[in-house]
């Protein structure tokens, strides 16, 4: 079956996990990307853990590996003329260029936008940057804590009498690829009906400040700052009244009284937890569980302990009540709804070899998601590209390494 | 100026967070999209009135209304009665894309699932989002984003290192869902370009999340290993951490990435003692001694204003930001220069008047997007859509409105107020702080400024 964005063309000069996923996601629709790595060591995702089997090797970070499938990869010097030579050819036939440099870095070295357009006015050129390529914060340091911190979300997570929390992987690195992707193939459509390229100036710590579309409203509608969590903790949470995360005999669920998109009685719930004791008008609504937060944490929390977590799980959701399941990466690997789905997929690779693949997440049926490329060796087609695409010869490619071009 | 999906009509038969948003960056990007509203179904349950006050249209004068529905269009249709159905068919054949959020099989009991509609547009692109997807054991379960975060392995890795999981944000996995979806709608878009062939899109916000989670799923695969609760802490770097400022309840981060900003980082505090003991000198050993590590830390820190020493420690090129509460990142100079909440105004008849809304985290050189409208009433565009659009008579028209098929109010207008009054909000801690004068603050045009309780 054919993919999405067969014979797109797209050139990559990022690392790390932004900007790598969104590639990763263009790729994984079809695009042919060609990543561009510095003769250094490459991708600063290649020194991240973890690694396969846990040994450290350039070829072997599996952060690297899931970011990376789907694409080519050369080596570049960009501060060498040779290095920018090549690169100017291959921007000259490319529609995409996606890249997380320092703002100004690529002006420095005569790559631009104004200077990009005038190489090829078709490309889209996907700048991911912490705080954007504009605004007093521009030059500062970012990193996913960072984002979390300036973009209102910490804030308002975490206990009551603790520090404000993050999440524990880097999700805000991940949305800023993602954001990246949707919003390059917007452009990529704008270019098929018009002919025309453009920039896209993407702050990483404007993706997570997105995330928070309700509590911005509370203080732009009626003057309220959200909080980490109430007092009286337990758990009941921000007002919804019993949707914390909580223990029962055999790791963590998030109960609630919610069924659709509606709340649920108290009355059926405590029936469907075989408990119907614990049935209380105090617990009736959400702003009665709020306020009767600790009394309700002392009548429900011994009853989960009777649960186990998978059996709360299905018994709750085929009952229709919004319930969520704490999973492991373990959990994960084994899910059951994920392998009937077809989730999971194999591919070799020349040094890690066979391994399972975590796949589609995008649910195409016409042209669907597809694994045709394992992540590329450092460099490994410096020759397909150079050669093969750009017509140097096996002795020139001896004489750019020479030249710590390539 | 142009915009990048203009000339492209979507059908948004969708209901909550993560989509209703999506659809609505499709409209600022400018997509014309219709919502596909229910004048039968009750109001979205987390309202946020004005000043607390549920008015005459709360339904509608509400701030998540007003952010997920801005810039579209509004046909209020009844789909329990055939003439309803037979309008969505109608509209369907004049369409690109259809994106519904229904659990599996409730589309076809209306004959609006895909397969239906492909037979009348065979190119249309047909989106339905459910929580883990059409096929599987799990396919009827209900999936909301919330809980989303905790199914899909982010939690295993998110709360205190010495406490059990946590959520962070309310609704983050909302917007995770809905960039996806635009992603995935725009890649057929592409595809239906280059071929002409439509396709059905089966999304599943479990995958979506789990997309997210690669590398913790391949450590599992490669090495047995699962995540655990990592606070704010990083796997290798120290500092790495949340400190207590001088004001009650102010924090910053602080990380450093390398020696060299380490050592700036000593400059700043002054170069005391502890830092030259042999735990703190290198940042493996840092790493290894963090909980004294984050202790010294913060007591350096808890003498400065959060936002000073954020610029101060950001001038010398360490990696610090002040965590900002939702009344500073509105007041943020870096989010205010780059226009990240867009300022709407509001029908003088509504209570709303001027207000912020969070527009989008990038920006396009030649096809700047904005909000352009505030979200419309329900039914507000019933008789465009159905005369201008779809070409059908007046009489037609008020029939349809006589048998209920169209509406423009809801059937249930009983206000979900679920807010206590902010006082005993305060008290309780469900927020940290209340401004009476938050409209001067946010110098918001105002006519009928009113005292709450």
């Amino acid at each position: 079956m054919d993919t999405a964005l067969d014979g797109l063309r797209v050139i990559d000069l990022t690392s790390g996990i932004a900007g790598p996923l969104c590639t990763k996601m263009l790729g994984d629709i079809g695009a042919n990307v060609i990543k561009i790595e510095n003769p250094r060591g490459g991708d600063d995702s290649r020194n991240t853990g973890p690694f396969f089997k846990d040994d450290p090797h350039l070829e072997k970070s599996l952060l690297f590996f899931y970011l990376n499938c789907n694409k080519k990869s050369i080596t570049l010097e960009l501060q060498t003329s040779n290095g920018k030579k090549i690169l100017n050819q291959l921007l000259k036939n490319a529609d995409v260029l996606v890249e997380n440099y320092s703002p100004g870095y690529l002006e420095q070295l005569g790559f631009g936008y104004e200077e990009i357009r005038k190489i090829n006015p078709g490309l889209v050129m996907t700048s991911i940057t912490p705080f954007g390529q504009t605004g007093p914060y521009r030059d500062y340091q970012g990193s996913d804590l960072i984002y979390y911190a300036m973009s209102g979300i910490q804030y308002a997570s975490g206990a009551y009498d603790k520090e404000p929390l993050k999440h524990g992987h880097p999700q805000s690195l991940y949305m800023a690829g993602l954001s990246a992707g949707y919003a390059t193939l917007a452009a990529v459509y704008f270019k098929l009906m018009s002919g025309t390229g453009q920039h896209i100036d993407l702050s990483i710590m404007e993706v997570i400040a997105s995330h928070y579309i309700d509590t911005t409203l509370r203080y732009s509608y009626a003057g309220l700052i959200e909080s980490r969590a109430p007092k009286q903790n337990g758990g009941s949470f921000k007002g919804t009244g019993f949707d914390g995360i909580v223990p029962v005999s055999d790791g963590y669920i998030s109960p609630t009284i919610q069924r659709g998109r509606q709340q649920g009685k108290f009355s059926d719930f405590s029936k469907f937890l075989g408990a119907p004791e614990i049935n209380n008008p105090k617990f009736e609504s959400k702003d009665l569980r709020n306020l009767h937060a600790t009394e309700l944490d002392e009548a429900i929390l011994p009853v989960l302990k009777t649960w186990k977590k998978m059996d709360y799980f299905e018994a709750a959701a085929e009952d229709g009540w919004i319930v969520g399941l704490v999973q492991t990466s373990e959990e994960l690997t084994n899910s059951a709804q994920l392998h009937e789905r077809g989730y999971f997929v194999e591919i070799e690779h020349p040094i890690i070899g066979k391994i399972k693949y975590p796949g589609d997440y995008l649910g195409l049926t016409g042209s669907p998601w597809s694994l045709r490329l394992p992540a590329p060796l450092l460099g490994q087609h410096n020759e397909e590209i150079l050669c093969d695409q750009l017509g140097y010869s096996r002795k020139d490619l001896v004489r750019l390494r020479g030249l710590g071009a390539i | 100026m142009p915009l990048p999906l203009e000339g492209l009509r979507i059908l948004d038969s969708t209901t909550m967070i993560a989509m209703p948003y999506a659809m609505a960056l499709m409209a600022d990007m400018g997509a014309e999209v219709i919502k596909i509203d229910n004048h039968t179904s009750p109001p979205f349950p987390a309202a946020i009135h004005p000043d607390l006050t549920p008015g005459t249209k709360h339904w509608e004068w509400e701030g998540s209304h007003q952010t997920l529905h801005r810039n579209k269009l509004d046909i209020s249709l009844n789909l329990k009665l055939p003439e309803a159905v037979s309008i969505f068919k109608d509209l369907v054949k004049v369409s690109d894309i259809v994106v519904e959020n229904n659990r599996p099989d409730s589309m076809k009991r209306l004959g609006l699932d895909y397969e239906t509609l492909q037979k009348i547009k065979p190119d249309i692109i047909y989106l339905s989002n459910t929580g883990f997807g059409h096929s599987g054991p799990w396919k009827s379960f209900p999936g909301i984003g919330r809980m989303m975060e905790l199914t899909c392995g982010l939690s295993q890795f998110t709360g205190y290192h010495d406490e059990g999981p946590r959520r962070v944000g309310y609704a983050f996995f909302d917007p995770h869902v809905g960039w996806t979806s635009i992603f995935a709608i725009l890649a057929a878009l592409l595809y239906r370009h280059r071929t002409g062939k439509g396709q059905w899109i089966d999304l599943s916000m479990y995958q979506i999340g789990t997309a997210c989670m690669g590398d913790a799923i391949l450590d599992f695969i490669a090495n047995q290993r699962n995540g655990k609760p990592m606070g704010n802490r990083h796997s290798y770097l120290a500092p790495h951490g949340v400190y207590p400022c001088k004001k009650d309840n102010t924090w910053i981060a602080i990380t450093t990435l390398n020696d060299s900003q380490w050592k700036s980082l000593c400059v700043e505090m002054g170069n005391p003692t502890w830092t030259k003991r042999k735990e703190f000198t290198d940042n493996y050993h840092r790493w290894n001694n963090q909980d004294e590590l984050d202790k010294l830390i913060g007591e350096w820190t808890k003498d400065f204003a959060d936002l000073e020493l954020m610029h101060k420690l950001q001038s010398r090129g360490i990696t610090a930001a002040a965590v900002l509460n939702s009344k500073q990142i509105l007041l943020n100079p870096q989010v205010k220069e780059r226009g990240l909440f867009e300022r709407v105004s509001h029908p003088p008849d509504s209570d709303l008047g001027e207000k912020l809304y969070i527009g989008r985290p990038w920006k396009m050189s030649l096809t700047p997007c904005s909000i352009r409208k505030p979200a419309p009433g329900m039914g507000e565009h019933n008789n465009y859509i159905v005369k201008d659009i779809l070409g059908r008579s007046e009489e037609e028209l008020t029939r349809l409105y006589k048998i209920g098929a169209l509406g423009t109010k809801p059937l249930d207008q009983k206000p979900r107020v679920n807010n206590l009054p902010w006082k005993q909000q305060l008290d309780l801690g469900i927020i940290a702080g209340y401004d009476p004068d938050y409209k001067d603050v946010l110098n918001l045009k105002d006519n009928n400024q009113k005292e709450i309780t």
